[in-house]
Order: structure tokens, then sequence, then C-alpha cells
């Protein structure tokens, strides 16, 4: 590789980026901004008729906290291109984990001050008051304007959401998965207040309490979840799907390689999460005398190149495989 | 995924038809009913040339804002019942329903918007100092039928900013 193709190419780290990859990044740094330019115009437009329905509230929050994610995305997709340091010799992809962890911190605390301040409306049974709005020169009831906001603003969220699901799955971005999944759940909120207003407008001055416990209640649930998601990463857990469904496969793919070389007895890997990349530390136990050094690295290239995300990857020879640094069932696991 | 969203379209639109309805929005306690051809109960705070509450007794209120509330209640047929006393006991009094409307220049700022619904600005006025006033009545919170009935009246009359 030369210079000159050095300078072009985005990294991760000192990772270089599959094409694929590339153009999912790029993709996705876009609809992060087409995001922030929706919920710039969403947030105006819903603070313009915001009166006094704590659903509305509740829902003027929640796309507020919405600018978390993207802007996280956005800051972190630039701090983790720079390469390694002599200070940080692991480079920088942990930036995507605090990221996460402060967007999830955020929505918790909101979903939690919003909870009881629903209920406290509820229990104290203080009425919505929702009265008329100077429309051009026309005097209407505020809450049509509600309804006609949380209607208007329903719909781009489950687009955006939808696409930027399949670019997390690309790049194993956990950050605009944890987006992703927010966007598409948010027509539930919109819905939800528009139906807590027009509660209001038949005289239910409950319907919007109960609209605002049930958005506050998503918010907390994103909340707990994505700290959970974010801590346990940075904890070093082991590396599991962009969706945290699963263990990653890269993890039994590259014991089973290694495993199936003539001059490996046995062999088995722990695998940490860095954001995008993982680090791998493979140990093996050689069938017959020390493997020579061009062996060992044959090896470490071969499982290089058998997915983007594995580049730091360090083999340790060991005469027995260490179990203290392996915990779990043997083979097949990456732990 | 889909069945929750035809659900809530289906709730949604049942709404939308009920609001087709006459009293959309309606009043949790039905105050825009009681008043029309009844009594409107009105709270008058004593302020400048907003509210002049009579010397003595038998004598009416006047000022800009009791001549705007007694066309108020004739447009929906109803005879005034004056209630005179200070800010703070005609909030309290009009927060536990003894009261249908509350005036006595009162600006949006006003410190009772806890205890009250707030009407639309319907004029302004600037003070000695030069620092603007939005001027507003107050209404029982969540009787929005009335309060949207009331926002109409003052928009008409008035010229709402």
């Amino acid at each position: 590789m030369t210079a000159v193709e050095n300078r072009s190419a985005v990294r991760f780290g000192h990772t270089e980026l599959p094409t694929e990859q590339q153009a999912a990044l790029r993709k996705a740094v876009t609809f992060e901004w087409l995001t922030i330019g929706f919920l710039a115009v969403s947030t105006v437009l819903v603070f313009a008729v915001l009166g006094n329905s704590q659903a509305m509230k509740a829902a003027w929050i929640e796309d507020v906290l919405s600018f978390l994610p993207p802007v996280s995305f956005l800051l972190a997709a630039r701090v983790i291109r720079k390469r390694p340091t002599e200070e940080h010799p692991y480079g920088f992809h942990r930036a995507v984990g605090i990221a996460h962890v402060v967007a999830a911190v955020a929505l918790t605390v909101m979903g939690a001050y919003l909870i009881v301040d629903s209920a406290m409306g509820l229990l104290t049974a203080e009425h919505p008051t929702i009265g008329g709005f100077n429309f051009f020169g026309q005097t209407i009831w505020l809450g049509w304007l509600m309804i006609a906001a949380m209607i208007l603003t329903a719909g781009p969220p489950i687009y955006l959401g939808h696409v930027k699901m399949k670019l997390a799955e690309k790049l194993h971005d956990k950050v605009l998965y944890a987006d992703a999944d927010m966007n598409k759940a948010d027509w539930m909120t919109a819905a939800a207040a528009a139906v807590g207003v027009a509660g209001i407008g038949l005289g239910w001055w409950w319907a919007d309490y109960a609209a605002a416990l049930i958005i506050s209640g998503s918010i907390l649930h994103d909340g707990i979840r994505n700290t959970r998601a974010a801590i346990s990463a940075l904890m070093d857990k082991r590396a599991r799907t962009y969706d945290d469904a699963e263990p990653h496969p890269v993890g039994r793919q590259l014991d089973e390689y290694l495993q199936g070389l003539d001059w490996v007895d046995t062999a088995q890997s722990r695998i940490r999460d860095e954001g995008h990349v993982f680090h791998v530390e493979s140990f093996i136990v050689p069938a017959g005398p020390m493997p020579r050094v061009e062996q060992l690295e044959a090896a470490r290239k071969a499982c290089i190149a058998l997915d983007w995300k594995v580049q730091d990857m360090v083999l340790v020879p060991v005469a027995e495989l260490p179990s203290e640094y392996l915990p779990g069932p043997t083979s097949g696991g990456e732990r | 995924m889909s069945h929750q969203r035809r659900a809530a379209v289906l709730l949604l639109s049942a709404l939308l038809l009920a609001g087709c309805g006459t009293s959309f929005p309606s009043d949790p306690t039905g105050t825009l009913e009681k008043v029309k051809e009844g009594t409107l109960r009105v709270g008058a705070s004593e302020n400048g040339d907003w509210v002049d509450l009579p010397d003595g007794p038998g004598g009416d209120v006047e000022g800009t804002e009791a001549e705007l509330v007694r066309r108020f209640a004739a447009s929906l047929g109803a005879k005034v019942e004056w209630v005179p006393g200070t800010e703070h006991v005609l909030a309290e009094e009009l927060k536990h329903g003894g009261l249908d409307v509350v005036i006595g220049g009162l600006d949006d700022k006003t410190p009772w918007a806890t205890h009250a619904g707030l009407t639309l600005p319907y004029t302004e006025s600037r003070d000695s100092r030069g620092s603007l006033h939005k001027h507003v009545m107050l209404v029982p919170l969540g009787e929005n039928a009335f309060l949207l009935e009331l926002d109409k009246f003052l928009a008409e009359t008035a010229g709402a900013k």
C-alpha cells in the first residue's frame, strides 16, 4: 500500500475500511445530518404549539433528546479516525462507547423525570388548559395544531430509522443501531401525544397525562436498555452482533480457522468490541514443536482477512489454554 | 406492528370524528353550558382603567375589561354576577370552581398561571417604565370550550395581538 492510497482511504484508527463499509459510513453521515435537519424543524414546530399539554411536553423533550445519538455518532465518526498514538496505543475507538453512555444516561434521567412529573399531574388532577391560537387571523383551537404537528412529524423518522438500521449492521455501530431503533419507534410517541390531545378535546383531561406516561415510559425504557448496553460494552463484554442479539460469529470463525491449521493442536480467542473494530487475543497450543515466525505471521494475516473488523490481533503460543483468561465452556466460544 | 398502527389510526379517526360534533373541545366540568342563558360569575380586581370598582354599594363596575366581559356575557345570553376582591382571593376562588372569569388588568406574566388558564393576549399596553404588557383574563383550568369561546370573542372584539 502506497502513501498516496493511505491518504485517500477512510480509516477507523489504523483499520482501513473495505469499499462497502466506506460507502455505508458516508451514507450514515448523510442520514445523521438529515436526521438532525429533521429534528431541528420538528422541535421548532412542536415547541410553537406546545401549550399546556403534558403529552406534548414529553414528546417535545423526546425530540430534543433525539439530537444526542446523531450528534454522538457524527462526533465519534471523526474522533475514531485518528490513528493510535504513543499515549493512546489502542486508538480512539472507545469514543463511540463514551458517547453512547452519555446519550443513554440523558435518556434515563429525562424519562424518570417525566414519569414523576406526569404522575404528579394525574394525582393533583390539574386539568390541562388549551385555548385558542391566532392562526392567520382566525382563532382556532390550539389542540388541532398540536395534533397536526404530531401527524406531520410521525412519518419521516420511520424512514430514517429503517435506512440507518441497515447501515448500523454494515458498520457494526451500536450508537447508530440505538438511534435507528429509537427513530423506528418514534411514530408511537407522536400517535400517543395526538390521542392525548384529542382526549383533552373530548373533555377527558386525564387522557393527556396517560399519553405522557406512555411516552415517558418509552423514553425511560430506551434509556435503561441503552445504558445497560453501553456500560457492558465499556466493561469489555464479549463481542456481540450489532443488535446484541447473539455472540458475534467472527469469534467462532477465527477459532475454527486456527484449530484447522496442521501445526495447531487447539486454539481459542477472546475478543473485545472497541466500538467498530475488535481487539483479538488468540491463544494457540502448537501440535508439535514451537511454530516458526512465518507460520504465525501467515495465520495472523489469514485471520485478519476473515473480517474487516479484525485488525488488531495478537497470537499467543501457549503450552495449554489458560482457563483464567478463557472462562466458560471450551472451544467455539470467544470469551 | 401494522396491527398496532391500524389500531392507532382507528382510534385517532374515531376521536377526530367525535370532534366534528358541536362541543369540541369540550369542558370537563361544563362551564360553557352552565354560563349560556345563565350567569357569568366574574371576579373583578381593581386596577386603573381596566377595572374600576364602585366606591359604594349599588354602583356599577366600570373599566375596559368590565365592559368587554359585559358584552361577552350578553353574547352568551348570560347575566353577570360581579365578585370584587383581591387577585389572590379571586384566583383561589377560580381554582376551586367558584368563578368563571377573573379580570384585573392582568398580563401574560401573571403568577396565577398555576391556578387558572390564561386567555390569548388580546391587547398590549406600556407602563410608565416602558415595559410591554400583554393583557389576558383568567379562566378555570381545563375548561377549554369556555376558554376558546372567550378567546374568539376577544379576538373579534378587541383585535387579538
